[in-house]
């Protein structure tokens, strides 16, 4: 298996990946969207809220915030030492959200937070929670814990996690008499006319789907478009709760967890 | 992870995998498949709502089914070793070509 970074940034990513197969990266894309978990808010206690949203209705918004997550500090709350109900140091973390106007209309934004911790906070202090008239007031309590995509979306660590087959696109130069559909039509601008051929550039970005084909007049059609079913492109996009990395690291984890974890129980007898 | 052995036969396996899913077996499923030994690999999910499928193995000439399904388990294994060693090694030419 080889493996080469195209794009990386803080919060996506994107790999090519040779000599692998299509059930390994479904897996992993299955692991990374529902099985790594994150930090969300996930009870929350309303002290007083005179706004115009209801209480569950300000509950979800609160809950739906991505918070920045320590997976090295906190355990899972069905794993924690504790074993407690309302959770401990280690599996639960508390936020306050305190917000009051006298004379004007605001926006309560997720900068509002106190955290007990202050590694885990709102990933970005934009994200608006609600809007208070004057002499409107919200106070609550908020426990965030970790979680797993695969019991609510809101602990899902990545806003997208994808694959595709490594593209392969071919200009039969002797058929093809440069008419330029193809060039037109193609959504992802990856044709181009150089001389008097039509050349590829950033065969990366092709979708495959095969519209320059269908915009070939030739019989048989001057391009070809194929991929190669052992390489991929798989790219992340994490929500900023974790590295995207990190994010790709838990989920080998989790795989390798799972796989040792059926070995041990499966013996030949 | 449960694993509770449905029937077991000189060339048959049948196992039920309790808290897992498409996940999990798809994966192993697809490396059986390629194992020269195997007749037959599959797995189902008998109902959406429960995750509990069941992977079934019927191998050629006698060999043991329970070991075939283990080798295949770790060459799973083996794909997910070489594809950490292969991220690191990714991430650290990214860091010294940056």
């Amino acid at each position: 298996m080889n493996i080469q970074i195209i794009k990386k940034n803080d919060i996506s990513l994107r790999l090519l990946i040779e000599d692998t197969n299509a059930a390994f990266m479904n897996t992993l894309r299955r692991i990374v969207t529902s099985e790594v978990p994150s930090m969300a808010i996930d009870d929350v206690v309303i002290i007083e809220n005179s706004s115009t949203l209801q209480d569950d209705f300000l509950a979800h918004r609160v809950g739906l915030v991505p918070l920045k997550t320590d997976l090295d500090t906190y355990n899972l709350p069905e794993d924690c030492t504790c074993k407690s109900e309302f959770g401990c140091n280690l599996c639960r973390v508390s936020l306050a959200l305190e917000a009051e106007t006298e004379d004007h209309t605001i926006t309560v934004y997720s900068s509002h937070f106190k955290s007990e911790n202050p590694v885990v906070v709102p990933v970005s202090d934009r994200i608006p929670i609600a809007k208070l008239a004057p002499s409107q007031k919200i106070r609550l309590e908020a426990y965030a814990r970790l979680g797993k995509g695969k019991d609510h979306a809101r602990w899902q660590p990545v806003s997208m996690c994808a694959y595709k087959y490594l593209p392969i696109v071919i200009v039969n130069t002797k058929l093809c008499d440069l008419c330029g559909d193809c060039i037109k039509i193609c959504p992802k601008n990856i044709l181009t006319k150089a001389g008097d051929k039509i050349e590829i550039r950033n065969v990366l970005d092709c979708t495959l789907c095969q519209d320059c084909i269908d915009a070939c007049k030739k019989n048989p059609k001057a391009l070809e478009v194929s991929w190669n079913e052992n390489s991929f492109i798989f790219e992340i996009e994490s929500t900023g709760v974790l590295t995207p990395e990190r994010i790709l690291k838990g989920a080998l984890s989790i795989l390798e967890g799972k796989l040792k974890e059926f070995l041990d129980q499966l013996v030949v007898k | 992870m449960k694993i509770v052995i449905l029937n077991k036969t000189k060339n048959e396996l049948k196992v039920r995998i309790d808290g897992e899913g498409h996940t999990f077996c798809n994966v192993v499923q697809k490396a059986l498949l390629k194992d020269k030994r195997v007749e037959l690999a599959g797995y189902d999910i008998p109902h959406p709502l429960t995750s509990s499928p069941i992977i079934y193995l019927r191998t050629k000439e006698r060999s043991n089914p329970v070991k075939t399904l283990r080798d295949a388990t770790r060459d799973v294994l083996k794909d997910t070793d070489a594809f950490k060693a292969a991220l690191k090694k990714a991430l650290k030419e990214w860091k010294s070509t940056a």
